[in-house]
């Protein structure tokens, strides 16, 4: 052999681009990493999409063939007005719903299809004292199921004062007042317009003030208000599943498949084996979060408008939004990649290390689930605040909102965490009792650890 | 940093090294107490020692995979606690486990090694042929190295190790594990490494082994060198015919005195 080597060896940069190259094509043909980065993001959003449509048209299904029994019972004196109990059985029509001019004074004629699908069952009850005794006898009733009760009174001035009682704990209880109740509006507003016409006046001198919703927010607002709310948290969680296996598989996994030693006789300084590392988990979490992005972006309109409740909304992330969010989701996405792989470090193998990082994940999730909270805006000082920066950071940018300063600061923050994340995970590899350790050191004691002996450059 | 009075001849070389862990339960453990050894160039050198007396902690040291806590020790001249990087680019070594990545094949195993000491294109893919037939690797070095038998592993590892022709390799018990033909191929390797002039320093604890290999060897108990020397010299020293006899009897002194 000849006496030395006459090659050039790479750089610190080089070598660590090389490393990290290395250990990505190593990672990703790791199945669980493959699935958790790239399988599961791709088909997250589809399948939830699925997994929605199907179950809402179970509901929906299961909700309208439900038939509903409901009692009416009337105070003494009272009587139950003629048509009530059509009224009820029958289901008003959309207009009626919605107590339109042109609403008729009879109950609509009961459309086969519509009864059979949202029936309601009416008992008379007769004569109660109070609407809590006539619930109370309606409900005793053991033959079959109660779910309303409809009580007729009036007031000491001869208002009415009718009572829709129901048990909001019990799911067909809450389903028979969503259904009676529109129907009871409807044919007491029948009633006024008869009243009305019968006594020769305008009907709509019996309703002075009447109130109507009305959301005026544009699709696309709607969008990107739902988007901002359900996209930041989606990327921080996307970013640490991305990174969660890489930074085991990398560290803990290759103490147990006995390659440390063969890595630590690289021809390369330890800092670009240490850096490779990192470099590989944080491009592991970056592609689970651009692929969630991705998936997210293909399935949004539908995912979000079911979400939404059938509201028309328009799903675009403008390239801005993009090119405002990519620099911190990076300096974000090193944060937790260095943190991860710094802790998984310690594990002697992949089971103990999964062990060590399932607490770790939760110093990451629990402040961006508390961020994504409403009312929370990012500011200088909470631009500051770890993880939540990152949240509110994407929500501003999302909505649109101009925050020059704030951002700033955010990315500055990013990057000062992002610097200690990776001295961390660098003191931690770099350790030498890392690698004749023989069980796993346990997170109380890393502090200990942190000042053990240096390992060789 | 090159040692005082560089012997060009001898490639590889310890001084007092010393190794102590801190065990958060026992203290200070010391691992190996000054261990002195040169070996040089063509030159096989065996440690010899029984499990537990240091030998894998002395190569780790002069491998660069741990710090000496004390001593010095320079691999071609160069120092490996000044310039470890430096001091790895002249090293080959080989773990007792074969320590390869199991989801990369031997191809890519090799290839990264060779990038990582600087070599490239055409050259690199001429040497990684090179090795493919010295040591027969062709109807598997595409295949992931998970796959392969232990016999193969060890030969992708040789394969590994001698990649970029450093003049010094290093041998964590490489013959453990390892049934009669890979055995046999290992030791034929040390042999051909031998006489192309590397200066080779290895572990075992196999006696005729050491005795077929070893131009010099050194015992290792307890963390320290009890003898060192050729054959013939421990054999007039302890007064054994055989290299068993040697070691037992270099063991039972060392006890003797450690009692008295």
């Amino acid at each position: 052999m000849p006496p030395s080597p006459p090659h050039r060896a790479p750089g610190l940069w080089r070598a660590t681009w090389q490393v990290a190259r290395k250990e990505l094509r190593s990672s990703f043909r790791d199945r669980q990493t493959a699935i958790y980065s790239v399988v599961l993001p791709i088909c997250l959003y589809p399948a939830l999409f699925w997994l929605m449509i199907q179950g809402a048209m179970l509901v929906q299904g299961r909700r309208e063939h439900t038939m509903v029994r409901v009692g009416v019972a009337h105070a003494p004196g009272i009587e139950v007005p003629a048509g009530l109990v059509d009224a009820l059985v029958a289901p008003p029509r959309a207009a009626d719903e919605a107590g339109g001019e042109d609403a008729p004074a009879e109950p609509a004629p009961a459309e086969p299809q519509a009864v059979e699908l949202e029936r309601v069952e009416v008992a008379l009850l007769g004569v109660f004292p109070d609407a809590e005794s006539a619930w109370g006898e309606w409900t005793a009733r053991a033959d079959e199921d109660r779910d309303a009760l409809l009580y007729l009174a009036e007031d000491a001035q001869g208002a009415s004062a009718s009572v829709l009682a129901y048990d909001s704990s019990q799911g067909r209880s809450s389903l028979a007042r969503r259904r009676v109740q529109p129907r009871v509006e409807a044919f007491a507003h029948a009633l006024r317009v008869e009243l009305a016409r019968a006594r020769g006046a305008d009907p709509r001198s019996l309703e002075p003030l009447r109130v109507e919703e009305r959301n005026l927010a544009p699709d696309e607002e709607m969008g990107a208000y739902v988007l901002s709310m359900l996209l930041p948290l989606l990327l921080v969680v996307m970013a640490v599943m991305g990174a969660f296996f890489p930074a085991v598989d990398l560290t803990a996994g290759e103490r147990e498949r006995g390659t440390l030693e063969t890595t630590m006789i690289l021809p390369v300084p330890r800092l670009a084996v240490h850096q490779g590392k990192i470099v590989a988990v944080c491009v592991s979490a970056l592609v689970a979060t651009s692929l969630n992005l991705l998936a997210l972006g293909l399935s949004a309109g539908h995912l979000l408008e079911m979400i939404s409740a059938g509201a028309a909304l328009e799903i675009e992330l403008p390239l801005l939004a993009f090119a405002a969010i990519a620099p911190l989701a990076l300096l974000f996405a090193f944060s937790v990649s260095a943190v991860l792989t710094g802790i998984a470090a310690l594990a002697k193998t992949f089971k103990e290390g999964q062990a060590l990082l399932g607490p770790v994940q939760l110093v990451f999730l629990v402040p961006a689930m508390a961020a994504a909270m409403p009312g929370l805006e990012l500011t200088p000082v909470t631009a500051f605040v770890p993880v939540v920066n990152v949240v509110l950071a994407f929500r501003s940018i999302l909505r649109g909102e101009v925050l020059p300063l704030e951002y700033t600061l955010t990315a500055l923050s990013l990057c000062g965490y992002a610097l200690l994340a990776i001295a961390f995970a660098v003191r931690v590899l770099s350790r030498e009792s890392l690698s004749v350790a023989a069980e796993t050191i346990p997170l109380r004691s890393l502090v200990r650890y942190l000042r053990s002996e240096r390992g060789a450059r | 940093m090159h040692e005082p009075a560089h012997d060009p001849d001898v490639l590889l070389l310890a001084r007092g090294l010393r190794k102590v862990y801190h065990d958060p339960e026992r203290g200070e453990v010391v691992a190996v107490h000054g261990l002195d050894l040169a070996c040089r160039r063509g030159e096989v050198y065996g440690l010899l020692g029984p499990n537990g007396a240091g030998k894998t902690t002395s190569l780790r040291m002069l491998s660069t995979i741990l710090a000496p806590s004390s001593g010095r020790a320079w691999l071609d001249g160069v120092d490996v606690t000044e310039d470890p990087l430096e001091a790895r680019r002249r090293l080959g070594f080989l773990s007792t486990s074969t320590g390869l990545y199991p989801r990369l094949t031997g191809r890519e195993t090799l290839r990264y090694f060779g990038e990582l000491h600087g070599m490239a294109g055409a050259a690199l893919e001429a040497r990684i042929e090179e090795l493919v037939a010295a040591f027969d690797l062709g109807a598997f070095v595409d295949g992931r190295t998970e796959g392969f038998s232990t016999g193969q592993k060890q030969k992708i590892s040789i394969a590994r190790a001698v990649l970029h022709r450093p003049p010094v390799l290093i041998l964590d018990e490489p013959t453990t594990g390892l049934d009669i033909l890979a055995s046999s191929a290992m030791i034929a390797f040390i042999e051909g490494a031998r006489d192309q002039g590397a200066c080779v320093l290895f572990s075992t604890h196999i006696m005729s082994e050491a005795e077929r290999l070893c131009d010099r060897l050194g015992v290792l108990y307890r963390g320290r060198l009890l003898a060192e020397g050729t054959h013939d010299e421990l054999r007039a020293r302890t007064g054994a015919a055989y290299l068993d006899g040697v070691f037992l009897a270099l063991v039972r002194e060392a006890d003797r005195e450690a009692r008295a």
